[in-house]
């Protein structure tokens, strides 16, 4: 929704100083990157029109938009950290899993009397532990990400079960309760939480020395290696942060159910990397976009909570999603 | 009616077309709702697993046969506790006149239910029941739960072995997971049926077959005198029935649910006794349940579904029932009250 009049593909671009904004707007326009992260907004667009047409009084009320919102949040600050992963032409299968560690270390820590700001911090950490093992034995041991990343999925699985004993544990507290139901105006905290760490990850990627050095990386390893780019530091930060978002975003997982959950969700992973592809982002790495994720996570559902609203039975809701996920990553690859 | 008088009473403060909406809602208790305007959500758990395949069917049919309509959703995926409180987000916004829910965990779908409660409509729930705590903090409240009374379940498939095995036997017992309400419920409620009989365990098998397995030829290397076996369900009645024929042995296995592998396995024989459950009438007397409350009559807040010992001596019943109905009817303290 919130998309720049810029695009963000294009500030990898342009990276000469001192081009006027008529003359970056032409670069981008030339870029078919620039297109195909459109596309995914457009595709947006559309579905909010098609259900705003078939059940306008249903679809698109304030209220359920708000449900779309709501939904969007815990994807969307996924999808931003499976974001940092693709960048670099890597993949981290363990975010759904590491979200279910995070919840567990949340859900132990409250219940031995930890507030809930304290109670985040352990989540975090018990997911920035689990990013900074995949990035490192990844970097070091020079194993392919998706197979580290696969063992991490099952090791984090087993660890929130060996730890939490299998039982769900009960997090009643008002402040989170407040935080998953809340908002100001139209905007719930859960997506204004989500916006600012989007916002942040743009940021980083695309006007820090740093975010530079991980698109580098993405595109030609060996180039980036040959001109001073510490490889194996940005492998281990883009891990780490991916599994940092994941530890984060099992505290809104919590508001929302009100429960630590032992049970790994998976259908998060699926999703993150539905939105990523989606958003326009290469697999190949060296291509990265922020805001692509983030508009095509609204897209999935809104999707979603559009078929549910039209009475879509379950069976073909299946089927619709991932018909929609192929045919928009189709057209995302048309050059 | 005390609940409508609430309601216009805050109507008038509220914006015009609201109230409009809320005289709509408080007219129709003068008038008896017609049927083919009542409009009922359901959110199910996921239709991966042939037991809540079973509890849709039931919901549909019934509603076809009534002339209501019925939006049955269901959790995207296994656990995805989330994705099913999205489901049920992006229907409590709707205009329903009643939502059915069997929610993954028993917290998930507490704020949801606070939105519709907020609206003041009403709430069935089946099979598994909402946590109370976190409900009551969402704002949320049950109209009604159907469900199988597990206690009952279990007293009922303890009474069948003594009868079967005679008073005094060693029995042995295989519980779901460890601290599981349903689980112990069940072992329970199969310990007072089989009163004056010696226990074995109960073992925790998770639920699992290979685990039951395992855990029933631990049972019987170190017992040689058990006369029977219970098992928290249907699955580890499997596994339990494999280790006493990998002993050559002859001892009567009981398990819960109904599923339809134990049917089967009843028919032929390997396993002796299935303390079945009914998915389908939990869903049947969900949309009845829903259809008296939108016509403005009251309903018992919970309702005991049906459960039926299936033996050798009705197997050939039950496998014949095209939904799986219990053998010889059941009460249904809905259907009488609909207004047809």
């Amino acid at each position: 929704m919130n998309i720049p009049a810029k695009s963000p593909a294009s500030s990898a671009q342009a990276e000469e100083a001192g081009t006027s904004m008529y003359a970056k707007l032409r670069l981008a326009m030339k870029d078919p990157f620039f297109w195909s992260n459109w596309i995914v907004v457009v595709a947006f667009i559309l579905v909010v029109v098609v259900f705003g047409a078939i059940k306008p009084h249903s679809f698109l009320t304030m209220y359920n938009l708000n449900n779309v919102l709501v939904a969007s949040s815990i994807p969307a600050i996924i999808a931003v950290g499976q974001t940092f992963a693709v960048t670099t032409a890597g993949i981290d299968l363990s975010v759904s899993s590491t979200m279910t560690l995070g919840a567990v270390a949340f859900g132990l820590a409250f219940t031995n009397g930890w507030p809930v700001w304290a109670s985040c911090i352990a989540g975090t950490l018990a997911g920035l532990g689990c990013g900074l093992l995949n990035g490192i034995i990844i970097a070091k041991r020079k194993i392919s990400d998706f197979i580290v990343t696969l063992g991490m999925l099952s090791v984090a699985a087993g660890l929130a079960l060996v730890l939490s004993n299998g039982r769900p544990r009960q997090i009643v507290s008002t402040q989170l309760s407040t935080l998953a139901i809340g908002g100001v105006g139209q905007i719930p905290y859960l997506m204004m939480i989500a916006l600012v760490i989007t916002v942040a990850a743009h940021f980083f990627l695309f006007n820090t020395r740093f975010g530079t050095h991980i698109l580098a990386t993405g595109g030609d390893p060996d180039a980036a290696r040959s001109m001073g780019v510490n490889i194996d530091l940005v492998k281990i930060v883009v891990y780490s942060v991916s599994g940092t978002l994941a530890g984060f975003a099992a505290m809104l997982t919590i508001s929302r159910i009100g429960a630590a959950e032992p049970a790994a969700n998976t259908s998060i992973l699926l999703n993150s990397v539905a939105a990523v592809v989606l958003g326009g982002v290469s697999l190949f790495g060296g291509r990265g976009t922020i805001f692509g994720p983030f508009v095509a996570t609204l897209l999935l559902q809104a999707l979603t909570n559009g078929l549910t609203v039209v009475g879509v039975a379950a069976y073909y809701q299946y089927v619709s999603i991932g018909l929609v996920v192929i045919l928009s990553a189709a057209l995302v690859r048309t050059k | 009616m005390k609940k409508s008088n609430r309601f216009l009473t805050v109507g008038i403060s509220v914006v015009a077309a609201s109230a409009l909406v809320l005289a709509g809602t408080s007219s129709s208790d003068a008038a008896v709702k017609k049927l083919s305007t009542i409009k009922i959500a359901a959110v199910v758990k996921g239709l991966d697993n042939p037991y809540f395949i079973s509890v849709k069917a039931g919901i549909v049919d019934t509603a076809k046969a009534l002339g209501v309509t019925a939006n049955v959703q269901a959790a995207p995926g296994l656990n995805d506790d989330i994705g099913q409180a999205n489901k049920l987000d992006a229907l409590a916004g709707q205009n329903y006149d009643c939502y059915i829910v069997i929610p993954i965990s028993s917290n998930n779908l507490s704020q949801g239910l606070g939105k519709v409660t907020k609206k003041g409509k009403p709430i069935i729930n089946i099979d598994s029941p909402v946590d109370p705590a976190s409900l009551k903090a969402a704002g949320g409240k049950i109209t009604s739960f159907a469900g199988t009374d597990n206690t009952a379940a279990g007293k009922a498939g303890g009474e069948s072995m003594v009868k079967l095995i005679g008073k005094g036997k060693k029995i042995a017992l295989i519980a779901g997971l460890a601290g599981n309400v349903t689980s112990n419920a069940r072992i329970d409620g199969f310990k007072a049926g089989a009163a004056g009989s010696t226990f074995v365990g109960p073992v925790n098998a998770d639920w699992d077959t290979t685990k039951a397995l395992d855990a029933a030829n631990q049972m019987l290397v170190a017992n040689s005198d058990i006369a029977g076996f219970f098992a928290a369900n249907d699955q580890m009645a499997q596994g339990i029935a494999k280790a006493v024929a990998a002993a050559g042995k002859k001892i009567p296995v009981y398990g819960v649910d109904g599923i339809m592998d134990n049917l089967n396995l009843i028919k032929g024989g390997s396993v002796t006794a299935s303390v079945s459950q009914y998915p389908y009438v939990m869903g049947k007397m969900g949309v009845e349940a829903c259809v008296v409350l939108a016509q403005g009559g009251k309903v018992p807040a919970w309702t005991v579904t049906p459960h039926k010992v299936i033996d050798a001596s009705n197997i050939d019943a039950a496998l014949a029932s095209k939904n799986n109905l219990p053998p010889g009817g059941y009460k249904d303290p809905y259907a009488a009250l609909i207004k047809k």
